[in-house]
């Protein structure tokens, strides 16, 4: 087995060669095609990095990006040194954390539930229901969380004090211990139908016989949904979930901008606020490029981590 | 067939880069000022703020462009930050004739977008008058040039201001009115005023009264952390008290007035008072909250809440809005809520590299400031807009003041061209009539409700500013102070100490007035500690006690 891996890849080594010309020829059309978004990802995705030796410098607006002042780590050691910085780094791998498994466990679940849903009207009307609030600008999102949990005529507090489970309003936004569980919640309400769509489409490519073979095998609904219909959108998921984590890091910025204060700054600062503090409020631009490397490497980290794992249970996997 | 297709793609193509071609070529045409020999002339101006275009067929416009020879076409910032939209213009070197740049007007020096004016002003005695000698070098940069001219903060004559505007303790009329009146000059007072007004009224409009709103969303807590410097009797230098003996800045986080201050809030929170929600309200819960009328008192500045002010007097609840009182701790410190208005030398108006006719720009901020054009600009035409009676003083009829409210009808009739050089307050040569209408004595008690009179002659006061202290004749050579913290940079360690400081307050100050009445003390400890820890205190003082020596040097005549 070993052995024969190896013979295939200098196989393919020698022939390399003429293969790619001919290839190239065939694909000529192809090739054209794709120069434009060549082009595109080099302008907007790797042209911009330039602007990543700011983070060596002691970067000063009006000056060009050659006449700046070097400084070398120095940008870097202030990061490390700040315990602000460890706090936010915290902050956001636990959001994104409780918002990944959320979103990720109820986007599926609503996807198999409503798969199974035999009315055709109904599910649509439940699909399109569903990811409605997906449209919604952050804005508005908080806006309606603040007032559901204000202490003074919230929903929440007003069957919380009915049901007699509380005896005095809990204000939400102001005890450090609820605003992780509010950020996920608020990031389910809103994005899990739309996250669903993708489930939902892998779903109606799974071969019907399948779902027959099982059928006639004595499997009942929920055994079907269990053993056809969730290993048959597993590539589905584990694509996603690399795509996910190599998202990690970027926690949001508005939910946590817009709801969060001072009383809970601890827990409610991500990276990227910190950043927008130290890169515009303050003026070091040079800071908040350092610390937004650092947060792009364990990025491409997590990627790797989730893409190895996903190659060793002998899944579909990114590269 | 295949050909045709070809061809016709081509042409579009080509017709669309070429479009694209246009829209750039047409773009730099309009930028550029266009003087027509003879007739009016017109200039381009950005301000790099959010505001309102005044259509070119406005009436007042008109006449102004026929009186002065000029126009001006002004745009504002949309969609934007003031520092991205100046470093766009910056990186494609092309300029409106004039510009002010807000937080890029830095930015604009350096890049040398700015014609100096120090040798031109002096041709133009309304320009050279406008500031003070002093004011003048203030605004020079440390190249020696001056670039731009500080439009705000000025005062024409005497002060004629009618309404408050800034930092106070509010009292909702309808309390004062139930006490008949009191002179309320504590805290202690104020607070004990309040209890007793809720106790007495539960609920208003059916919902439950609060007591107190302190105002805490993100930049603007300053409602919660600044107080401090007001109840131990200082003006609002913002960042730091100054002691005028020694010259010396201090921070007033760690004063024992601050603990005093904050043990009384904290009472105050304790006995239900203070709504408990204040310290998470967003700015839009707070006024709306305010705009109920439920609410007895705040601290904050007044442009802050007069929206909700608006409201509700549209619904008829003038009773429920708001009078201003400078309060201390010791009713024998003298307080200083009202000061002369400040001064800010970070940004002003400029002319930039790409105006061609900078004297004639420099003739239509001259004209500007003429007595004639300041009543064009604030009043209206005579007769049309407004009369004058015998003794020469302006008035306006009823139909005018209902003109004059309505912001449809100032949008068409007006041009006050807001970010010229202008008066916040004061006086025409005249020395009777007000640059503003709304601060001329006749208009403000013609306009004023039957409950506003009451509350004013309750008191025996003409104007609402008279509730608070008369400002000294001159402000001290370094106030503002907190203006010196926009030039510090990036890598300045005082900057960092500054960030640190508002961090931990943003997170203590919320906390040692929610905590129990018992355990104050304690966590007042706590709170002090990290400040001192976590932030570099004395850093923060001596660059700002250097400023203070520094200004008082330069300025100080």
């Amino acid at each position: 087995m070993e052995l024969g891996v190896k013979d295939t890849k200098l196989h393919v080594k020698i022939k390399t060669k003429k293969n790619i010309i001919e290839k190239m020829k065939k694909q000529k059309t192809l090739i054209i095609m794709s120069i434009p978004f060549i082009i595109w990802v080099a302008v907007f995705c790797y042209a911009p990095l330039i602007g990543w030796l700011i983070a060596f410098q002691k970067f000063k607006p009006a000056k060009g990006i050659f006449d700046q002042t070097w400084c070398g780590l120095d940008q870097f050691k202030i990061l490390f040194t700040d315990p602000t910085f460890f706090i936010v780094l915290r902050n956001t791998l636990c959001m994104a954390i409780i918002n990944l498994t959320f979103s990720f466990i109820c986007s599926i679940g609503f996807a198999l539930l409503l798969n199974e849903v035999r009315r055709v009207l109904a599910k649509k009307f439940i699909q399109t229901v569903s990811y409605l609030p997906h449209f919604l600008s952050w804005i508005i999102v908080t806006g309606l969380v603040q007032m559901i949990l204000s202490p003074d005529p919230g929903i929440i507090n007003q069957i919380l004090l009915g049901l007699h489970l509380i005896s005095k309003p809990i204000n939400f936004f102001a005890d450090p211990k609820y605003f992780w569980g509010i950020v996920g919640m608020t990031n389910v309400w809103k994005e899990v139908g739309w996250g669903s769509i993708i489930y939902l489409s892998a779903i109606t490519s799974i071969n019907p016989d399948l779902y027959e073979a099982a059928e006639i095998d004595g499997a009942g609904r929920f055994k079907k949904m269990l053993n056809v219909t969730l290993p048959g959108i597993k590539p589905t998921i584990i694509i996603l979930l690399i795509m996910n984590i190599g998202n990690i890091v970027n926690a949001g910025f508005e939910i946590q901008y817009i709801l969060g204060n001072g009383l809970i700054q601890d827990v409610s600062q991500t990276v990227d606020i910190f950043v927008l503090k130290y890169g515009i409020s303050l003026g070091n631009y040079s800071l908040a490029t350092a610390a937004g490397i650092f947060k792009s490497l364990i990025s491409i980290v997590l990627i790797f981590i989730a893409n190895r794992f996903a190659k060793s249970v002998g899944e579909e996997r990114l590269f | 067939m295949r050909k045709s297709k070809l061809i016709f793609s081509v042409l579009l193509t080509g017709v669309m880069g070429l479009s694209l071609l246009a829209g750039c070529g047409s773009k730099s045409q309009e930028a550029s000022s266009t003087s027509a020999n003879g007739k009016v002339k017109e200039f381009s101006a950005f301000f790099a703020v959010a505001g309102k275009e005044i259509p070119d067929k406005d009436r007042v416009k008109n006449v102004i462009a026929e009186k002065i020879g000029a126009k001006i076409n002004e745009q504002w910032l949309t969609g934007q930050t003031a520092k991205e939209r100046i470093g766009v213009m910056i990186a494609g070197g092309e300029y409106p004739d004039f510009i002010e740049g807000g937080e890029g007007t830095q930015a604009l020096v350096d890049a040398g977008a700015l014609v100096p004016l120090e040798d031109k002003i002096d041709k133009y005695p309304n320009i050279k008058n406008y500031l003070t000698a002093n004011e003048w070098e203030q605004l020079r940069k440390p190249d020696g040039h001056i670039y731009y001219i500080q439009q705000f903060g000025k005062t024409r004559g005497k002060d004629s201001q009618v309404q408050h505007r800034d930092e106070a303790f509010w009292i909702q009329k309808a309390v004062l009115e139930w006490a008949n009146y009191p002179q309320i000059k504590t805290v202690d007072q104020y607070f004990d005023l309040i209890e007793k007004y809720k106790a007495a009224n539960p609920t208003i409009n059916g919902q439950p009264t609060i007591g107190f709103d302190i105002l805490c969303d993100d930049w603007r807590y300053f409602c919660l952390e600044n107080p401090p410097q007001f109840v131990a009797g200082y003006p609002n230098d913002g960042k730091a008290i100054i002691d005028k003996a020694t010259l010396t800045a201090k921070n007033y986080n760690t004063i024992p007035e601050a603990q005093k201050y904050f043990k009384k809030l904290n009472e105050e929170y304790n006995k239900g008072i203070i709504d408990p929600e204040t310290f998470t309200l967003s700015y839009d819960q707070y006024k709306s909250k305010l705009s109920t009328g439920r609410v007895l008192g705040m601290v904050d500045q007044q442009w802050e809440f007069e929206d909700a002010e608006k409201a509700l007097k549209q619904q008829h609840m003038d009773e429920k809005t708001w009078v201003p009182l400078g309060l201390t701790l010791d009713p024998n410190v003298k307080p200083q809520y009202r000061t002369q208005p400040a001064f800010n030398t970070g940004s002003g108006l400029g002319i930039t590299t790409s105006c061609k006719d900078v004297d004639g720009a420099l003739k239509v901020i001259n004209d500007l400031l003429s007595n004639d054009l300041l009543a064009l600009r604030w009043w209206g035409e005579k007769d049309k807009d407004y009369k004058v009676d015998d003794k020469g003083v302006f008035y306006m009829t009823d139909e005018q003041r209902e003109n004059y409210r309505n912001q449809d009808w100032r949008q068409a009739n007006q041009c006050r061209y807001a970010y010229f050089p202008q008066y916040g307050t004061g006086y025409f040569d005249d020395g009777i009539n007000c640059i503003w209408p709304e601060q001329q004595q006749g208009e403000f008690e013609a306009t004023l409700s039957d409950n506003d009179k009451k509350v004013l002659n309750g008191y025996g006061y003409k104007k609402w500013t008279d509730f608070l202290n008369v400002p000294a004749e001159k402000n001290e050579p370094w106030f503002p102070i907190y203006s010196a913290t926009g030039g510090w940079s990036a890598d300045d360690p005082q900057n960092m100490a500054m960030l640190k400081m508002d961090e931990v307050k943003k997170k203590w100050l919320p906390k040692v007035v929610m905590v129990g009445e018992s355990d104050f003390d304690s966590t007042w400890n706590q709170y002090q500690s990290t400040l001192a820890t976590q932030a570099d205190l004395k850093v923060y003082e001596d660059a700002l006690t250097k400023e203070v020596k520094r200004r008082v040097d330069k300025f100080k005549n």
